[in-house]
């Protein structure tokens, strides 16, 4: 009879424990996370990069990071109200595909600090948000320009996972950079249609390398790894996207267009730190800010003098004296 | 021009074995198994894990084949789970497969942080270090054979190698006929005095070690390391060309390479600008296989005693 | 003492093996307990990570809703493929149903201007049409052509996925952006007060009321109490009427249900067209209630598949895939808390957990001899 009693008990404290206590612990210290989409964390791609700039700021900043991945477009909310319930200081969406998301939690949550990457919302921005875009066409305009004048062909190529405006701006500021180095080239563009499928990537560079391509940039995710598997096999050259992804393929992968998602995250905290958050705006990075570029690692297969003539294009793109395109229309404004 | 349309011919060819290996190994798996009377719908996480075993141990190890061996090991491990649910404790077959394509997948993931420092993708292996590539080099340069050979690795010999071994021991082998006899009438096969248990057994791990090395075909051959969105749906493909091929070796083959045919005729009319957009072509493989399955194949039954587990008559 | 332990273990082994409902139980345990391991041995407290889980789904109303809300499309998918396995049909098309469901809802919500009352209900209807024919049209090729259902459903999932894709695309469709389709009508819109909490004066009166502010930031919708009463429709159809009769019939024995002067074909067809409608309907909802359009997909996004799990852990009972699908649900939004701190866990072993679940669920006879095996050492005391 004891024995029932203390159970009951024991199960009614549990249940009492488990719906009364609503928030978690707060730790000290400012806490900053992140919600990816459904790219994972370990993408290889931006969502790493992100997440590398976040751990970049924790040890700069003593902050506490945290990140929450997303397996559906549906989990976008869930997971960014479980950050917010967790105390966090500075909540990121990584991907435009959180855009209205990432507006609509700000509307709800006016105290409470948001922000975006590759999202913009204009002057429609609340004033508790972030909107992080960058300038891709920028370093695809440099690295079709070291493809142009490396190519010994006269062709080169261009991959991209699936077609819309933020893919675009790596097809078309590349194609401008290829034109303005080598008006006699031929680009070879196709999509995969995905940005998972490896054997489909490979099989569209080995058709490009076929027609006589000899570089090959994919702006393409999973894709890419199969169009640098490509490159490795024929001996050919591939140029690498978002991070430097020489280490892919050391002897093949001649540069890479470097979006750096983790120095604007590591900006965008060490503003918060400060006390400076740049809400209500949109934080443009390109060439002049230090958010896109070309790899490092570069100078290992690109020929030296070519490197000096992209520093040259950089500082004229910083000047303003170029401005790429990053859509079909400003692409065929720019041949005229 | 006719250099053109055959070259071009030639690179759908190329594309085309590349794309049916890791098929062909998987399904050849499904095929062992289904035959022998347990259905095997865990391909898909058997494949993730030997894609997951092999690049990691081609990463560690360097040596291609051992690494190939470790995934067939990986997978038969899966295999062996299986079997044990279904053979040993007459489990739900299509229940038990479902399982182990969570379990596979979540695994996969699991090792691969532990193992590279909490990233899911394993780093990649240097080309020496990957699968050899048989014929590079043999033929001259720009010739046609060149073209569908020059890069493929010997994962794609090995694939057509083991469907007539496969097919080889299924038909002209007694083992073979005791094989496909416990899938076709256990109570029968077992009067006889042939052992269903360790027959079922045998086979689905086979199964397993098959749908391993798919999944290595596609980490130390395709591309050279593994990241969680590898397999995607090529487990569930492969069980599809397995029915297709009514559930003989020979059928399951000619299965995968029509589908990796299609995805090579995909990515051929890509390059052009067409007119219709690409996500309709991109469904061509797809649609072309429920055209062929309509108008050329038909009825296709799986063996008797498939999906059944089998309960040994109490003698007592 | 010893006899009370002894009646215990003899009730518990009743109860889990002569009962399906205690034996799901003790696979969720089991698996639970499988899960735990894997989280111990990569060095996480499994208790913790438990723990988090636990409170991560019931600690507030805001987490009860988006566990409803999450397990919503999972009871409908998973009644789609229950339902199939029934009538002797396996329905892995339920993620390409579940696409056609939701593009069709997405384009009846958009293109129609209807009034509030009617224009929901005809969006779904619509929805359910079209996927009903998509799924009925895997069950006219086996009837007519003989083609294994598993096959076309499968290829059929992957034209459903480029398909939606390809409509987004189309001018029209397409919201200027390029990623996305035009939103639907507010007329369409299920989320309950969904204007209303957005509007300035929405904010004001839930900022005072804390509650209800937490309740409505989750896009609550009717969803759930619609897939309830699906799955009561569906048993009833399957165990109450003559065609549910018929449909199940062919499935438990095909060439005795013709013998029995059943039309095979015909029957085949209904069932997968049903099937599709549910799965459908699953899409539908998600469109209607959450999500309001359809964007472009680079990979299927899993209520399909997972909804192959939850019918299996329901024993494909249709009442049963209400409870599989919220469990389902529950383990899948509770598991992604585990990755915050305190516990930073990999999401994947939610993976493993629903894994292991599954796996045991597919065996009873391996918890029937664990557990008389205690019984008997029980008894010999």
């Amino acid at each position: 009879m004891l024995k029932r009693f203390i159970t009951i008990i024991v199960l009614m404290l549990f249940v009492l424990s488990v719906v009364s206590c609503g928030q978690a612990k707060k730790e000290s210290g400012i806490k900053i996370a992140m919600v990816t989409d459904v790219g994972g964390i370990n993408d290889q791609s931006f969502n790493q990069s992100a997440w590398e700039g976040l751990k970049r700021a924790e040890k700069e900043f003593a902050l506490s990071v945290d990140y929450l991945e997303s397996n559906q477009d549906a989990d976008y909310a869930p997971n960014m109200e479980t950050l917010l319930d967790a105390g966090n200081n500075l909540i990121w969406g990584i991907g435009f595909k959180m855009g209205d998301t990432i507006q609509e939690k700000a509307l709800e949550n006016p105290e409470q600090n948001y922000a975006i990457i590759d999202y913009a919302y204009g002057d429609d921005t609340p004033a508790n948000v972030v909107g992080v875009v960058f300038k891709e066409q920028e370093p695809s305009f440099l690295v079709g320009y070291i493809a142009g004048k490396m190519t010994k062909t006269n062709k080169v190529g261009f991959v991209g996972g699936m077609k819309f405006p933020l893919i675009e701006k790596f097809e078309y500021g590349f194609k401008a950079g290829v034109q303005l180095a080598n008006p006699k080239a031929e680009i070879f563009a196709q999509y995969a249609d995905s940005f998972t499928d490896a054997a489909k990537g490979k099989a569209i560079a080995n058709q490009m390398y076929g027609n006589g391509a000899d570089i090959v940039y994919h702006a393409a995710g999973g894709v890419g790894d199969g169009v640098i598997e490509a490159a490795k096999e024929q001996d050919k050259f591939a140029i690498g996207v978002d991070r430097d992804q020489n280490s892919l393929a050391p002897e093949h992968v001649i540069t890479s267009a470097m979006k750096r998602v983790d120095n604007a995250i590591y900006n965008v905290a060490a503003l918060l730190v400060k006390g400076e958050f740049p809400g209500g705006t949109t934080v443009v990075y390109g060439l002049k800010e230090g958010g896109v570029g070309i790899a490092p690692t570069s100078y290992k297969l690109v020929p030296a003098e070519i490197l000096e003539e992209v520093e040259g294009l950089k500082a004229k793109i910083i000047a303003g004296e170029i401005v790429v395109p990053s859509t079909p229309d400003s692409y065929t404004e720019w041949m005229k | 021009m006719i250099e053109t349309i055959l070259s071009n011919i030639a690179l759908i060819i190329g594309t085309t074995l590349m794309y049916s290996t890791p098929l062909i190994y998987t399904s050849l798996g499904g095929v062992l198994s289904e035959n022998s009377g347990v259905i095997n719908i865990g391909l898909e996480g058997m494949m993730v894990i030997g894609a997951f075993a092999g690049a990691a141990i081609g990463y560690f190890v360097g040596d291609p084949w051992i690494a190939f061996i470790g995934a067939g090991i990986a997978g038969g491990l899966f295999g062996l789970l299986h079997a044990f649910a279904c053979v040993t404790f007459g489990a739900n077959q299509v229940v038990s497969g479902i399982a182990i394509n969570f379990l596979g997948a979540g695994i996969a993931l699991f090792l691969s942080r532990m193992f590279f420092e909490g990233a899911t993708m394993t780093k990649s292996i240097p080309l020496d270090n990957k699968m050899p590539r048989p014929l590079n080099g043999v033929f001259p340069d720009g010739s046609l054979l060149n073209i569908i050979f020059d890069n493929q690795y010997a994962t794609v010999y090995l694939a057509l190698l083991m469907v007539l071994i496969i097919w080889f021991f299924m038909y002209k082998t007694k083992f073979g006929l005791r094989l496909r006899s416990v899938g076709e009438h256990p109570t029968a096969a077992d009067t006889l005095g042939i052992n269903v248990i360790r027959i079922r057994y045998l086979a689905v791990i086979m199964s397993g070690v098959f749908a391993g090395f798919g999944g290595a075909a596609m980490s130390l051959a395709i591309v050279s390391n593994f990241r969680p969105t590898l397999v995607s749906g090529h487990g569930f493909i492969a069980l599809a060309a397995m029915i297709f091929g009514k559930w003989k070796p020979q059928g399951a083959l000619l299965a995968c390479l029509l589908f990796g045919g299609a995805q090579g005729l995909v990515v051929f009319l890509g390059q052009f600008d067409f007119e219709i957009s690409t996500q309709l072509i991109s469904m061509l493989p797809y649609v072309i296989t429920i055209v062929v399955l309509i108008g050329f194949v038909g009825k296709s039954a799986a063996p008797s005693a498939d999906g059944i587990p089998y309960e040994k008559e109490q003698k007592y | 003492m010893k006899v009370n332990f002894k009646n215990l273990r003899k009730s518990l082994y009743i109860f889990a093996t002569e009962k399906t409902f205690g034996f799901t139980l003790i696979s969720i345990f089991l698996g639970l307990v499988v899960g735990a391991i894997f989280l111990a041995v990569a060095g996480f407290n499994p208790f913790q990570a438990y723990w988090v889980m636990l409170r991560g789904i019931f600690a507030k109303p805001s987490y009860i809703s988006y566990t409803i809300i999450r397990a919503t499309p999972l009871i409908l998918t998973g009644l789609s493929i229950a339902f199939a396995f029934k009538t002797g049909l396996f329905n892995i098309g339920a993620e390409g149903q579940f696409i056609i469901g939701s593009v069709a809802a997405t384009a009846a919500g958009y293109f129609l201007h209807l009034p509030l009352l009617i224009h929901i209900p005809v969006v779904i209807l619509s929805a359910i049409l079209a996927a009903g024919i998509w799924g009925g049209l895997a069950g006219f090729f086996k009837a007519k052509f003989g083609v294994h259902e598993v096959i076309s459903t499968i290829m059929l999932n992957w034209i459903a996925l480029y398909f939606q894709n390809f409509l987004i695309y189309t001018n029209g469709f397409q919201k200027p952006g390029g990623e996305t389709s035009h939103s639907i009508q507010s007329t369409a819109n299920m989320m309950i007060l969904k204007t209303w909490k957005q509007s300035e004066s929405g904010r004001e009166w839930l900022l005072q009321h804390p509650f209800w502010k937490d309740l409505l930031r989750t896009p609550i919708n009717l969803g759930f109490i619609i897939a309830i009463l699906m799955a009561i429709l569906v048993w009833f159809i399957l165990n109450k009427t003559a065609l549910g009769y018929r449909l199940r019939a062919v499935g438990f024995n095909k060439f005795a249900a013709e013998y029995g002067g059943i039309n095979v074909n015909k029957n085949m067809i209904i069932s997968m067209f049903i099937a599709g409608a549910l799965a459908g309907l699953a899409g539908a909802l998600q469109v209607v209630g959450v999500s309001h359009k359809v964007t472009l997909i680079a990979a299927m996004e899993g209520y399909g598949f997972d909804g192959i799990a939850v019918a299996l852990i329901a024993n494909s009972n249709a009442l049963g895939c209400i409870l599989a699908g919220l469990l389902f649900g529950a383990l899948k939004y509770g598991g992604t808390k585990i990755q915050m701190f305190p516990v930073k866990a990999p999401s994947e072993v939610i993976n493993i957990v629903i894994g292991s679940i599954v796996f045991f669920i597919s065996i009873p006879k391996l918890i029937k001899v664990i557990l008389s095996r205690k019984t008997k050492k029980g008894g010999t005391k």
